[in-house]
């Protein structure tokens, strides 16, 4: 299943939005198959903060482990906030292109 | 709290504008003296002369230190008015051409240090709850301000042990705080420390008598004791 975050807002900083937004997957969480990869696609989003990301991807990858995928960004602050909420959650995230 | 009251001329001197033009202000409502006692001298407050000269980082500073009624266009009362403000200023800063791909970290540690004023404070502000948000595009600044209980308060919670505010901008900063704690895991600042040390961003970051600078070029992390106190926390960001 492949997610665009940008559905989610384009200026992605607050750990309420965060939660909100994780709050509001649910159901579409539901429907990912047993052995389905989720995928996580950066495009369109403007700015991606670690409050946000660490409510909404962090529990996706305890979630999801391997399965998740988080497609290549050339934002900055989407690379800077993975690489920060890779060394809070002490797991990397797997990043395809 | 003492007012400072200044004469028009040394007011025309601070302002670098000719005393001529401030009797012409203030005749036109651009910037209106206080006239003492209905006399004909013209006198200005201090704070009246920063406001309109936008010197934010003095405006903040004062504010986090001695409380006073902020102009709208810098306070936000609650993280949803911060919310649509920063994203104004994220579109205003992707319209300047040497921004373009610097602009999304810029947002996003201004987020991580607003954010984290109200989510650190909610229901325990001391007196004004709320933030100070200001910006300079053209002097390429953001300053942010808070009266909250300042970062030594706040992380003792968990770190009963913290000793000063020194410590506690250094384990804010460096330590990372996860775990399966039920408090809101706060990294935001390792975040900022990381970004500013790799990006042609500095910053400065205040709370309690403890300072934190990042700049240019050495990049280093510099936390110093300082002279005086905040109870919150102020912090400049340039770029």
């Amino acid at each position: 299943m492949e997610i665009e975050l940008k559905k989610f807002g384009t200026t992605l900083i607050s750990r309420q939005a965060g939660t909100e937004a994780f709050r509001a997957f649910q159901p579409t969480l539901q429907e990912v198959e047993k052995d389905e990869n989720l995928e996580i696609d950066f495009d369109g989003v403007l700015t991606f903060s670690p409050s946000w990301g660490d409510e909404f991807l962090s529990p996706l990858l305890e979630q999801f482990g391997d399965r998740l995928i988080l497609k290549t960004s050339d934002n900055l602050s989407v690379q800077a906030t993975l690489k920060t909420l890779t060394e809070v959650n002490k797991k990397p995230f797997k990043i395809e292109d | 709290m003492e007012e400072k009251l200044l004469t028009i001329t040394q007011a025309a001197e601070k302002l670098g504008v000719s005393v001529d033009t401030l009797r012409r202000w203030d005749n036109s409502g651009k910037l209106v003296a206080i006239k003492k006692d209905g006399g004909v001298h013209r006198f200005y407050r201090e704070k009246d002369l920063e406001i309109f000269s936008s010197d934010i980082i003095q405006i903040a500073h004062d504010w986090a230190k001695d409380d006073f009624d902020l102009p709208s266009s810098f306070y936000c009362s609650n993280s949803a008015v911060f919310q649509a403000r920063l994203t104004k200023l994220e579109s205003l800063l992707m319209d300047q051409p040497d921004l373009a791909v610097l602009f999304s970290v810029i947002v996003a540690i201004t987020g991580e240090i607003g954010n984290n004023s109200f989510d650190h404070n909610l229901g325990k502000w001391p007196d004004t709850p709320g933030i100070f948000f200001g910006y300079d595009i053209n002097k390429r600044q953001i300053v942010l301000a808070d009266r909250g209980l300042g970062v030594l308060t706040t992380l003792r919670q968990v770190r009963p042990t913290l000793q000063n505010h020194t410590e506690a901008l250094d384990v804010a900063f460096n330590e990372i705080l996860s775990g399966r704690a039920p408090e809101k895991r706060g990294n935001g600042l390792k975040f900022v420390r990381e970004v500013t040390t790799t990006q042609p961003i500095e910053l400065f970051f205040q709370s309690g008598d403890a300072e934190v600078r990042i700049k240019d070029p050495e990049k280093e992390f510099r936390l110093t004791r300082g002279q005086e106190i905040l109870r919150g926390c102020f912090a400049v960001i340039k770029f």
